[in-house]
Order: C-alpha cells, then sequence, then structure tokens
C-alpha cells in the first residue's frame, strides 16, 4: 500500500487533493458568478442599459403615431418639450427637477407605482385655463352703423388669462407635475408671498392626507416665469406624458 | 400632525438600471449577442422615430399666443405675428338654432391647395354676423381681396391667408382661419408646398 507524505494513505490523499481542486474551481465559478468579472459586468450593464433604451424608443414610437400632445421631459438636456406627432412644437428649458412624495408626520408614503419609462395620459391642468366665450346674436337686417364705435381690440393671450403662481398638470393614476416658475413671487409683497406660501403648504398637506391616489407621484418642475406662464396659456388638453432616460447634468 | 405633512422634494434621479445579479444569468456569449441585437433593435427604432419628424419645411402655430412659426428641421426659418380664431360663439337668430363656434383647430395638418389672389366664398356665418339674409344666388358670396394675396387651404374651410386689419395681429379675432402680415405671408407662400405639415397647438 502506496503512502502519502503523512503517512496516510494515497487513495485518501488523492481524494483530498481532488476535493480542493473542486472546491478551487467552485469558487472560482462563484467568484465569475452571475456578472461576476468585469467584462461580464459591463455586458450585463450594456444590456440593462439598451433594453431601457429601446423601450423609451418604443414609447416615443407610439406617441408620435397618436394624435394627442405629448410632452417629453428629457432630465439629461434639461428641458420639457411638447411635441405632436415626432414634430417638436416648443421647448422649454428645464431648470429644476425634483421628485415630490407624499408624507404625514415625517413618515413618507413613498409609492411604487412606475412613473419611468412609462406613458402618463390624459394630463390636464390645475387649475383649468379659464375660457371665457363671447356669444353673439346678431339682429337680423341690422345694417353696421358708420357712426358707431368701432369694435373694442381684443385682449392678447396675456391679458386675457392669468397665470397661477405655482399650477399642475394632472394626469390618470396619480401622477402629476407641478410646475413652479423660478422667483415667480420675487416681485410680490411679503403678505402675498406668505400667503402664496400658505395656500400652497395647505394643499399639499390636504393632498398629502388625501386617501386617494391623487398626486401619488409629484413631478416639479421650475421654469422661467416667461415659460411657466407660456406652458400654462398654450398647453392643449388631454396632454400625454413621457420621463426620458439619462439623469440631470452634473455641476 | 400638520408639521412633517405635506410633500417631500428630492432631486431628480434616474432609477438604476437592475444589477447584473439579478439580471438573467446568461454566460458572456449570450450577453455579447444580446447586446449586439439590442443595439441592432436601438439603431432600428431610433431610424423609425427620426422617420416621424416632419422632413422640409413645416409650419407650427401657437394659436394662444398668436405666433406663426416657418420651420426647417431644428432651425427657425420664420417668426411672426398671426391671428386665430376668437372663440367667439355666434348664435342665429329669430328662432332659428343653427350656431357657430369660431375656434382653430388644434393638430396636425396639411397644405391642401394653395391659391394666389384667392376669392372668398362666404358662408352662411359670414352673412348671419353682419345681419344680412343668406343669398340664394351662390355668386353673390363671392368677395374678392379681403383674403389678401396668398392663401394656403388646410381643409374643412381653414385657412393660412392675408388680411385686412394687420393692426389686429397678435390677437384672436379671426373665425378659425389663421391670419398673417403681407410680407410674412410672402414668405410663407414661398415655402410652403402643398403637402407641408402643418401643426397648430
Amino acid at each position: 500500500m502506496h503512502t502519502g507524505l503523512l503517512g496516510r494513505p494515497l487513495r485518501r490523499n488523492r481524494l483530498g487533493i481532488s476535493a480542493a481542486i473542486g472546491l478551487l474551481l467552485a469558487a472560482g465559478a462563484c467568484s465569475r458568478g452571475p456578472g461576476g468579472s468585469a467584462a461580464d459586468t459591463s455586458a450585463a450593464t450594456d444590456v440593462a442599459r439598451l433594453e431601457r433604451s429601446t423601450a423609451l424608443l418604443q414609447r416615443q414610437l407610439e406617441l408620435a403615431g397618436a394624435r394627442d400632445f405629448y410632452l417629453l421631459l428629457d432630465p439629461a438636456a434639461p428641458d420639457l418639450t411638447l411635441m405632436l406627432r415626432g414634430a417638436e412644437l416648443r421647448r422649454f428649458p428645464v431648470l429644476g427637477l425634483q421628485v415630490g412624495t407624499p408624507r404625514i408626520s415625517w413618515f413618507s408614503r413613498r409609492d411604487a407605482r412606475a412613473w419611468q419609462g412609462v406613458i402618463w395620459s390624459r394630463g390636464e391642468l390645475d387649475p383649468p385655463r379659464p375660457i371665457d366665450r363671447i356669444v353673439v346674436t346678431p339682429v337680423e337686417g341690422g345694417k353696421p352703423d358708420e357712426a358707431a364705435e368701432p369694435p373694442p381690440i381684443p385682449p392678447t393671450a396675456e391679458e386675457l388669462y392669468p397665470v397661477p403662481s405655482r399650477f399642475r398638470v394632472r394626469f390618470s393614476g396619480g401622477l402629476s407635475v407641478e410646475i413652479r416658475p423660478r422667483e415667480g413671487d420675487a416681485n410680490a409683497g411679503s403678505f402675498a408671498r406668505f400667503r402664496a406660501w400658505w395656500s400652497a403648504k395647505w394643499g399639499d398637506v390636504v393632498a398629502a392626507m388625501r386617501s386617494s391616489d391623487r398626486d401619488a407621484v409629484r413631478l416639479r418642475i421650475v421654469l422661467n416665469p416667461k415659460d411657466a406662464d407660456s406652458l400654462y396659456r398654450s398647453l392643449p388638453p388631454a396632454v400625454r406624458l413621457l420621463v426620458l432616460s439619462g439623469g440631470p447634468p452634473q455641476p | 400632525m400638520w408639521a412633517g405633512t405635506g410633500y417631500r422634494y428630492e432631486p431628480y434621479l434616474e432609477a438604476p438600471l437592475e444589477p447584473p445579479a439579478a439580471r438573467d444569468r446568461a454566460a458572456t456569449g449570450d450577453r455579447k449577442q444580446a447586446v449586439a441585437r439590442l443595439r441592432g433593435r436601438e439603431r432600428q427604432l431610433a431610424a423609425r422615430l427620426k422617420s416621424t419628424a416632419p422632413r422640409g419645411v413645416y409650419i407650427v402655430i401657437d394659436q394662444t399666443h398668436n405666433r406663426i412659426y416657418l420651420k426647417r428641421d431644428d432651425d427657425t426659418l420664420l417668426e411672426a405675428v398671426c391671428s386665430a380664431g376668437s372663440g367667439m360663439v355666434l348664435k342665429e337668430g329669430s328662432g332659428k338654432k343653427r350656431q357657430w363656434v369660431f375656434d382653430t383647430p388644434r393638430g396636425s395638418f396639411e397644405v391642401l391647395s394653395r391659391s394666389e389672389n384667392p376669392v372668398w366664398a362666404k358662408p352662411d356665418w359670414a352673412f348671419v354676423e353682419e345681419g344680412q339674409p343668406i343669398p340664394k344666388n351662390p355668386t353673390e358670396r363671392i368677395e374678392y381681396g379681403s383674403l389678401g394675396e396668398y392663401a394656403l387651404n388646410f381643409g374643412n374651410g381653414y385657412m393660412i391667408h392675408g388680411t385686412l386689419y394687420e393692426r389686429l395681429l397678435g390677437r384672436a379675432v379671426s373665425h378659425g382661419c389663421i391670419r398673417v402680415g403681407r410680407d410674412d405671408l410672402r414668405k410663407i407662400w414661398a415655402a410652403a408646398t402643398i403637402g407641408t405639415h402643418i401643426y397648430i397647438y
């Protein structure tokens, strides 16, 4: 009978070596693991990134193929673009972008619903833009009176539609966007600023405590005051929205 | 109770990619194939998306602010004031039930026909608005000069045309058509052809 270095039978020693080799191989396999090596991790990350990118392109194609107006929020640019059928209608530079979640007594009601990479639909302004239509019923046989005063010049959109200091676009499924003009109330007096702050704070408290899923996820977008006003005055009804990929640019 | 109640705002962060460990456990070769396949798909989708955007010259109209833009790709060739629909409601008197709403339609359109020195075949509402009887003879509906030098028809009686009332440009005073000043209309006429896209929001 052959013996090994420690006088143990060689057969047992061979078994031990085989077991050690097996363990080493298994350890090696584990260290490579699912995505263990740098190359594997990189390939898997590429797959994940490309899957996200293609899914977003699919969503954009879906939006461009429909009749509805839509907004593309690009956090990387960062900008908010009003689109229709693949055509860019108006681009608004985004000055600030935050994600708001409701909380009650410091406890956050973080919502697990998907909002990135999905299409938000049926967006409507809140408060709604007032529509003040003039109704005319002319007198039959009436001739324009030469001596009468000419009809008044109608107001412009800026004169016609007052824009609230902040407003929301509410989408179905509890998703909403809050638009705030940067330093929108800088010119207001301290009492007006306090009133605006209190009104917003109270609105937030009520919204957070509401059991319905309204405003479960709220994106806050800061725009130039002129852009915020323009968006409020001209946003078409039933707008859709897609948040594109990418994070905000690093300072 | 109210303290700490409301909304907590945090800076926007992109959702993290799913970590590789949780993803498919395919071998490296398979992943490389998947990357190649997805890159091809990404290129294909990007090309399809690009093809949805208008090619060449197109027109964008902001009817709220009464602005018209002539664009080519990412370039704005012209920005001008215009007049869109007033939103007024006209009701026919004498117990008749017809009414008209003078809105400019929103959406995507294209130039269907072009005309120089267009004549206007006045519709019923034009007579009702003036309190005049609606003529039986079609020739009595014809009016010369009120649409300016050119008209681009984009369907359902809506046109981009000139106006006699340039002082009202920038205000919503039309019956739904887009009125443009003479000099700007000439530029739009020169650039737009049949099939040119018009987007109104």
